[in-house]
């Protein structure tokens, strides 16, 4: 009887249906497979808003593609009546529950990262201490690439627990604070103007964004916080790398000192 | 003005671009898609492309007619202060700003030596050629993009606008002012620039071709006269095409155009100051690249972005996010 009741769920399968099913699997997958080649490749070749649009599109356009196919094929397999849905998701959540949480709870974060957009494609995050760009956004994982080169797999997971920063928030827009310890007697007004120059002169700088500098007095000096922001956000490195060095340069040539090690940060030599 | 002269002097903030028909859009989108997606055949074709054709110039009495028709009454009365005529590159209003400044015998200022643009002695610069009416034909040459390299224009900037050296046209390049009002983000009021080339007076400056031509040719020269010209030396050449970005340009290869756009052309030394962050050889080969893909050429000892090349230079640039002129 209980078996006649569980057959009585499925429609029965003719060889044509399974031909359709395997044709629809195949072409959803052609286009999950060709769109995490050929996008990636045309946003190689964009840059700002567009190259982060296009990223964007790749773990959007394969929800969308898994959901139609889902759609399209359950019902060739399942009678969908209320009462059969209703023992169908029972038994699938017993067996979540059970056996498979963990794995679950991260395609349902997937899902949920792909309207909620947490991060993109292209974005720069941190999450639990790991700073990346985004590369790519799977079922279960995203994958972020360190700027030491290590990939990182961060399951969707840590959406529900975990604060995920996002640098970038799928814009081009990524601040960079670039900072510089100096001896606490100098004038504070000359070195703002300076740093300002120092941002406002270098190539990687984006014109459109503000540029700012902070300054913080400290027990061993002065802290500036030089803000600004990168043309493209993949030059955040580079672009830190040149303010410091010509910001050194310029602070330099004025005579002003740099500040000493404070005893917090001083290292104690052991004989 | 008589009806015969289409020049016109406007508020920079009026300008407009001629509204390009659809067959320019898809040609400006087929050009855009060319940078995007270079060619790597494109080293092949370097003997042929080299020979572009004359970029022909134009006669710059009826567009002087238009700034003494917009500024005789100013030029005559007894105020001081300063006009700012914006120029897009090779529009020729230098030129046309240089032949003004001849027919009403004004002195054109001489730029300082780049060793005073680290400092404010705007004295040393001013009294040798001090007038009470002159014309600065190229504000770029007062400044350079580096920190020691804006003291000069920003003390030189306000003095003029107070009017305390008398009265004058400055000339500014358009990607140059873009900058300065970034650097020195103060409201300037007497800022204009010649209206956007029309059908009427592409035929003024000698371009006989059917409306339909002219308005697109118009359109894809962005309003630009010398730009049109150049464009439309191209076009009579079926042999020829503009030049495209090579296809390993990259971030090197923007820096090195936006620098030569914002400056209107640098020499090898004073961009390798400007650009320290490229070592000697990197620019070199930049340079070479660029110089080899008809982007850029040297003139004098100046590297300077090519007529033909500026299109594609621009729409790399504004592809990549970088602070764009108002043209």
């Amino acid at each position: 009887m209980e078996t006649d009741k569980i057959l009585g769920l499925f429609k029965t399968v003719t060889s044509a249906a399974v031909i359709e099913i395997a044709i629809v699997i195949t072409v959803a997958v052609a286009i999950i497979w060709l769109s995490q080649r050929l996008l990636p490749w045309l946003a190689d070749h964009l840059h700002g808003k567009q190259r982060l649009f296009v990223l964007a599109m790749i773990p959007t356009l394969r929800v969308v593609v898994f959901i139609l196919a889902a759609l399209w094929i359950v019902p060739m397999v399942i009678e969908t009546t209320v009462q059969n849905m209703v023992a169908i998701l029972g038994a699938a959540g017993l067996a979540i529950g059970f056996a498979l949480k963990d794995y679950v709870s991260s395609l349902i974060a997937g899902i949920v990262a792909v309207y909620e957009l947490p991060y993109r494609p292209g974005d720069w995050i941190e999450v639990d201490g790991t700073y990346g760009e985004v590369k790519h956004i799977g079922m279960r994982a995203v994958e972020m690439v360190t700027p030491d080169d290590t990939v990182v797999f961060v399951p969707h997971l840590k959406l529900w627990n975990s604060l995920i920063h996002n640098a970038n928030n799928g814009g081009p827009s990524l601040m960079v604070v670039t900072d510089f310890y100096l001896a606490a007697n100098h004038d504070a007004h000359q070195v703002k103007q300076l740093l300002e120059d120092v941002a406002l002169t270098s190539p990687y700088v984006q014109l459109k964004q503000p540029i700012v500098v902070i300054i913080l007095e400290k027990p061993w000096g002065t802290h500036y916080r030089l803000k600004a922001y990168p043309i493209d956000p993949r030059q955040q490195f580079q672009f830190m790398t040149d303010l410091t060095a010509r910001g050194k340069a310029c602070l330099r040539a004025l005579n002003i000192e740099f500040a000493n090690l404070s005893p917090e940060h001083a290292v104690q030599v052991t004989p | 003005m008589s009806q015969d002269n289409h020049w016109q002097i406007i508020k920079l903030a009026e300008f407009e671009r001629p509204s390009a028909p659809a067959s320019t859009r898809i040609e400006q989108l087929v050009q855009h898609l060319r940078n995007l997606f270079p060619s790597s055949e494109q080293g092949t074709e370097e003997s042929e492309a080299k020979d572009f054709p004359g970029y022909r110039d134009f006669d710059l009495a009826p567009a002087a007619d238009a700034l003494d028709e917009a500024w005789q009454e100013w030029l005559a009365s007894d105020g001081t202060g300063v006009k700012f005529l914006v120029s897009p590159p090779f529009s020729g209003t230098a030129a046309i700003s240089r032949a003004w400044a001849e027919r009403h015998q004004l002195p054109v200022l001489q730029a300082p030596e780049a060793e005073l643009f680290a400092g404010v002695d705007i004295e040393a610069w001013w009294q040798p050629q001090a007038a009470p009416v002159w014309v600065i034909d190229h504000l770029a040459d007062y400044w350079q993009r580096q920190t020691n390299g804006l003291a000069f224009i920003r003390a030189l900037l306000p003095k003029l606008m107070r009017g305390e050296l008398g009265k004058g046209i400055v000339v500014c390049d358009s990607w140059s002012f873009a900058f300065l009002q970034r650097a020195w983000p103060v409201h300037l009021p007497q800022v204009y620039c010649f209206s956007a080339a029309t059908e009427a007076l592409l035929q003024q400056v000698g371009i006989q071709a059917p409306s339909k031509q002219l308005r697109a040719l118009a359109a894809r020269a962005m309003g630009n006269v010398g730009l049109a010209l150049a464009l439309w030396a191209v076009t009579q050449d079926d042999a020829k095409d503009l030049p495209a970005m090579p296809a390993d340009c990259g971030d090197a290869s923007a820096f090195v155009l936006y620098a030569l756009l914002l400056h209107n052309g640098l020499s090898g030394a004073a961009l390798q100051s400007v650009l320290p962050t490229l070592a000697a050889d990197q620019l070199d080969v930049q340079l070479l690249q660029l110089q080899q893909a008809d982007l850029v050429e040297c003139n004098q000892g100046k590297w300077e972005v090519t007529v033909y090349g500026y299109l594609a230079a621009r729409d790399f640039l504004n592809s990549r996010g970088y602070f764009m002129d108002a043209f």
